[in-house]
């Protein structure tokens, strides 16, 4: 057990570059740049229509939902 | 004594080192880095967002180490341009450790940190659970050099990280109930796709998010795999561009996700521990007052609860310890502690890990080094093992003298109960089984905790049934 603590401490902040584990020449994690175009589209209009949704419903009843404020930690 | 960190290697801008001296309890962590991550440090500290998660305590606390440090010379000497020198955290722990709501506040804390970033010209390089660390119940991420300047037209390049090794996981437990941990714990760089769409069939594809974060890139990097495979050249995907207001909408999408997850906490065998143990309440204060005897004359920097159910004794070490490590192998119970501690704790000084205490995270990745035993990350000056003995040697089968041997390698003061075999409990563990364990009784025990300890108290509870010792190692 002796450098115990050496040890806990020495393996933190360890940054991890994109990794590829299947050992082949094809990288399937490259498609995700397709994946995230075609869902940023969608999440783009899901986004645009709450904004607008919200912002009538602020008009009709004056009060802000708590799903507005989607970026808040939820502690 | 300086030395490289045997799991960070991975990003060739830069590499983490400890500094251990004598005098110090914690060693130093500094980190030899390159030109460019130098000088993106350097604007980083002068960002409004960065400042801000500093102030709320989000990013570990860097600094840019002096010139004269001699340390940092050493580094340098080692072809890095700057040294950088981060606050050490209390204990490192896994994401294969921790309970679905630790791993669901870690995954809103890359998030909001990925959004500031993002809205002010930057971006986080990678999406993994080993850059962030929990101080108590508070995660802080603390892997600085992932934030880097955002290019035009840049997607979200972690974004299938950040899906293998959180959203996956945590959309298998709250959708499947299944168990994340085993596969967190197997799949270090989290788990892929077209392995993670095999889990979700039939009607649980429907479920929110799994169509559009599992069996979408499952179908992409299936139809990839099939195209370029042999000698067919691969396509050249990386000059495609994104607008920034796609990225910004599907991180927030990918927020408003992750906390519409939720598992809720089942009766398991210990998760109602406070309400279903077999003391009456004279006998549950008593052996409260020799823990709590215990932790005061102690005083522990790092106390360690194995086989904590909901933190009971945990709660009490925590008014006298710096920092308590609360570890139990029953997931509800762990995640019930969690809960508990994050809107309870006067200290924020309880660390909850999920831990099979028969079968602890081991040493693994690359060599066998990129990631630690649990034994040997957690450095304990205390120990309490309460009404633990009787599930090591009987559920587990593990002789009492491995077991003494593994809490005797800790070199510290222990408190430990035995559960004598006429106690219901023991009783009802046995009932059924055709192995009796007859080398399971108080005389047996205590010759072998005599060949390792020294018994400096013991009080008999339930009229002698159990026994709490305090014991030292000889």
């Amino acid at each position: 057990m002796n450098n115990r603590k050496l040890s806990a401490f020495s393996i933190m902040a360890v940054a991890v570059i994109q990794p590829s584990v299947a050992l082949a020449y094809v990288d399937p994690g490259s498609g995700s740049v397709i994946v995230t175009t075609i869902l940023g589209f969608f999440a783009a209009i899901g986004y645009t229509f709450r904004k607008y949704f919200y912002k009538l419903k602020r008009k009709m009843f004056g009060t802000k939902s708590n799903e507005e404020n989607s970026r808040a930690l939820d502690d | 004594m300086i030395s490289p960190v045997g799991g960070s290697f991975r990003d060739p801008s830069n590499r983490v080192y400890t500094v251990t001296l004598p005098e110090q309890k914690r060693p130093a962590i500094y980190r030899g880095v390159d030109e460019i991550t130098l000088e993106n440090f350097e604007k980083l500290k002068t960002e409004q967002f960065y400042k801000q998660l500093e102030v709320e305590k989000r990013v570990v606390n860097t600094t840019l180490c002096a010139p004269d440090d001699p340390f940092a010379n050493e580094i340098l000497g080692a072809g890095w341009a700057g040294v950088l020198v981060h606050e050490p955290v209390s204990i490192v722990s896994y994401s294969y450790e921790w309970s679905f709501a630790m791993l669901r506040r870690a995954a809103l804390l890359h998030l909001r940190i990925l959004t500031d970033a993002l809205e002010s010209g930057w971006t986080v390089k990678d999406s993994t659970p080993f850059n962030i660390q929990f101080e108590g119940t508070a995660p802080v991420f603390i892997d600085i050099p992932s934030f880097v300047p955002w290019q035009e037209g840049e997607p979200w390049t972690a974004y299938r990280q950040f899906c293998c090794c959180f959203l996956t996981p945590l959309m298998m437990r709250s959708h499947q109930g299944i168990n994340h941990l085993p596969l967190l714990r197997s799949y270090l760089d989290g788990i892929p796709p077209i392995e993670a769409a095999n889990y979700f069939r039939g009607f649980s594809r429907f479920k929110r998010g799994v169509a559009s974060h599992v069996m979408l890139p499952a179908r992409v990097e299936r139809r990839i795999e099939a195209r370029e495979r042999d000698a067919v050249p691969a396509e050249d995907r990386s000059q495609r561009k994104v607008s920034q207001k796609y990225v910004l909408a599907l991180v927030e999408s990918v927020t408003r996700l992750v906390k519409s997850l939720s598992v809720d906490i089942e009766h398991t065998d210990w998760s109602e521990y406070d309400k279903t143990h077999t003391y009456d309440d004279e006998e549950f204060q008593a052996k409260k007052g020799f823990v709590e005897e215990f932790v005061k004359e102690k005083k522990p920097s790092c106390l360690m609860d194995i086989g904590c159910n909901t933190g009971t004794f945990s709660k009490i070490a925590a008014e006298h310890a710096d920092l308590v490590i609360a570890a139990d192998g029953d997931h509800d119970a762990v995640q019930k502690l969690f809960m508990h501690e994050s809107s309870h704790s006067a200290h924020n000084n309880i660390l909850p890990l999920v831990l099979d205490l028969s079968n602890v995270s081991p040493n693994q990745g690359w060599a066998g080094k990129e990631r630690s035993s649990f034994d040997r990350r957690a450095d304990p000056d205390s120990i309490l093992v309460l009404a633990l003995v009787h599930h090591i040697r009987i559920s587990a089968n593990i002789p009492m003298a491995l077991f003494l041997d593994w809490l005797r390698s800790f070199n510290c003061g222990i408190v430990i109960e035995f559960v004598d075999r006429h106690d219901e409990m023991v009783v009802k563990l046995l009932q059924n089984k055709s192995e009796q364990y007859l080398d399971y009784n108080r005389k047996a025990f205590e010759h072998e905790l005599e060949d390792r300890f020294r018994v400096r108290t013991s009080q008999e509870l339930k009229g002698g049934k159990r026994v709490i010792y305090h014991i030292e190692p000889q």
